[in-house]
């Protein structure tokens, strides 16, 4: 940009420009040090000693890692939970959103309001929501057992304990994840709707139906979005704990005990800081190593404009 | 979805073109109908449900509606808690967030958009990168430093980060994008005239980009709002809990009195709803472009 000034002043430009670019980006980049780069460090570090905020870090080699993964049944308890509910919740939110898009993508009336209704529940505080579903799920009084009961007589069972039932109260916390999943289907829809029209209608003029319109054209072209969010609610997933927190306190029988729950525990509980840091670094390299299995499911996205 | 596709399909040979539009279209406004009850249906039962007298409740769907309703449960969810003070807490917490946000990530995102510096790119990606690092591996050791700098049981930990880009990488990339929309050719005129770079950025960038600095602001409002971990581990003290905390711990004091949890819980959503339904456009303009850019 400073090519078009004169000579002289173009190297004091650039030279400026350097200083001012560092003095812009300054906030930031002493943030990156302090607030992210050197905990990062610091955890690191403890990881591998005992500390609990009283007496200082003594270092103990990888005896942390050993206890978590050899003599610690709690980390794998939640360790397993934060996989189930990964499993479970980044496939289902993944078709839940991608359906509600689909039925949103086309050219009918009142979409703008059926836009909203179906993302309004993720402005809801998750304190909020969670009290909300506390009382739907509730056994005995709630909403969905009362609406279910028909169901339950007719095949002769008790009903569902929900979150009060240890074999339940990992699917429930699921299930009542579906109804964010509008925000994911916020972002599909704005990418099929970018989808250029003549692509349906050279399908629609081969003969194609809705259903192979859908499946060789809008599918494989919302594939970025797809990815984003598949890699973002891996991402999100194996950080559950709030949710746990508020409804069920980690149980029953430590069934929603997820493995960000251990880790505030031994942190804020028990100030085993050596040893939540070593979760927090299992942690970061169990979401890495997903990332990049995930990020190798890259080569079947598509991207518009590149295929030009 | 199905059943919009083949049932015309089967009687092709009968149904015109027209027709079959007609029938899809029925269809599937049935089917949108039916989901936005299901989706919205949560929300219906959590007023009724606020509405009620404890008995009521016992008798669930049957009483769908209450008696009479009464109000008077807001009034005890309010007054039996310290609601006006969790409320000031909040609006503590949101209005030094989304100060924070707003200046430091306009700062950077001019810098990344604009301006060449030694490094540029290679700090873009890494910013990029913070977002995936999961909150813990922070945490621990920040915990640690705000506790030797007595910085625990205060506000700091949940307002001094803002202003450093705290979670900001999200809307420096957006802001990014914005500044690298406006010609360079405006800049340089300006540069021409012999302005700084502190002078376009505040006449010439910032007004530019309005509408993107209101969703910044409006997505960080929602945000430090309904926050419930951040507020978990650095307030302890009681006196500074926000909402979602409060909320919380209403659900421990009032334990079955789900008419006043749902009361409550209506007092501390109903600002983020009323102000999405006000800022619609600004919400999913901001959230859409996350996924189609990134």
């Amino acid at each position: 940009m400073a090519k078009k000034t004169k000579d002289g002043s173009l190297t004091l430009l650039i030279k400026r420009e350097k200083k001012v670019g560092f003095a812009f980006a300054s906030p930031w980049l002493i943030g990156l040090a302090v607030f992210t780069a050197f905990p990062m460090l610091a955890s690191f570090f403890l990881s591998f000693t005992r500390y609990d905020m009283v007496s200082s870090p003594r270092f103990i080699g990888l005896t942390n890692y050993r206890i978590l993964f050899f003599s610690d049944n709690l980390f794998w308890t939640s360790l397993w939970n934060t996989l189930y509910h990964v499993m479970l919740a980044v496939p289902l939110g993944l078709i839940v959103g991608i359906l509600l898009a689909l039925l949103l993508n086309s050219r009918i009336r009142g979409i703008g309001v059926y836009r909203t209704i179906f993302y309004l529940p993720n402005v809801v505080s998750i304190v909020a929501m969670g009290l909300l579903w506390l009382w739907l799920f509730q056994p005995h009084f709630g909403l969905i057992n009362q609406v279910l009961d028909p169901v339950y007589s007719l095949f002769n069972m008790d009903p569902i304990g929900w979150y009060r039932d240890a074999s339940w109260s990992k699917f429930t916390i699921v299930l009542m994840g579906l109804w964010t999943a509008g925000g994911s289907m916020i972002i599909y829809l704005a990418q099929m709707q970018d989808i250029p029209k003549e692509y349906y209608e050279a399908a629609e003029i081969d003969g194609a139906g809705s259903l192979r319109r859908i499946y060789h054209i809008t599918l494989p072209l919302m594939t970025p979005s797809i990815f984003f969010n598949f890699i973002m609610g891996i991402i999100a997933g194996f950080q559950v704990f709030a949710i746990a927190h508020i409804m069920t306190g980690g149980g029953p029988a430590r069934s929603t005990y997820y493995f960000g729950y251990y880790l505030f525990d031994k942190m804020i509980m028990d100030h085993q800081m050596g040893s939540a840091s070593a979760m927090a670094w299992v942690l970061l390299f169990v979401t890495l190593i997903i990332t990049i299995l995930a990020l190798r499911l890259n080569r079947y996205v598509f991207y518009l404009g590149e295929q030009d | 979805m199905q059943t919009a596709e083949c049932k015309p399909k089967m009687k092709e040979s009968r149904l015109t073109r027209p027709q079959k539009r007609l029938v899809k279209t029925i269809v599937l406004q049935i089917v949108l109908v039916s989901l936005s009850f299901v989706f919205l249906f949560p929300f219906l039962w959590m007023l009724v449900t606020a509405l009620k007298t404890p008995q009521e409740l016992l008798h669930g769907i049957e009483k769908f509606f209450p008696d009479s309703p009464q109000w008077g449960n807001f009034v005890t969810a309010v007054t039996t808690v310290p609601f006006l003070m969790y409320l000031k807490n909040s609006l503590i917490l949101v209005f030094f967030a989304v100060t924070g946000t707003l200046f430091s990530a306009t700062l950077t995102a001019y810098a990344f958009a604009k301006l060449r510096w030694p490094g540029r790119d290679i700090f873009f990606v890494v910013m990029l990168a913070t977002m995936m690092i999961p909150p813990q591996a922070i945490l621990i050791p920040s915990y640690i430093l705000y506790a030797h700098i007595g910085w625990l049981g205060t506000r700091l930990p949940l307002i001094v980060p803002y202003f450093f880009g705290g979670g900001a990488a999200f809307f420096i990339f957006l802001l990014r994008q914005f500044f690298k929309g406006i010609p360079n050719e405006l800049m340089e005129s300006a540069i021409v005239d012999g302005a700084g770079h502190l002078k376009i950025f505040i006449y010439l960038m910032l007004p530019l980009t309005k509408p993107a600095l209101i969703t910044v602001a409006l997505i960080t409002f929602m945000f430090v709002w309904n926050d419930y971990f951040g507020p978990l581990i650095f307030l302890s003290n009681p006196d500074h809990w926000t909402l979602a905390l409060g909320l919380r711990a209403f659900e421990t004091q009032f334990t079955g009195r789900y008419e006043l949890m749902m009361a409550a819980a209506i007092l501390v959503m109903s600002p983020t709803i009323v102000l999405f339904f006000v800022a619609q456009k600004h919400f999913i303009e901001g959230i859409t472009f996350t996924g189609i850019k990134g």
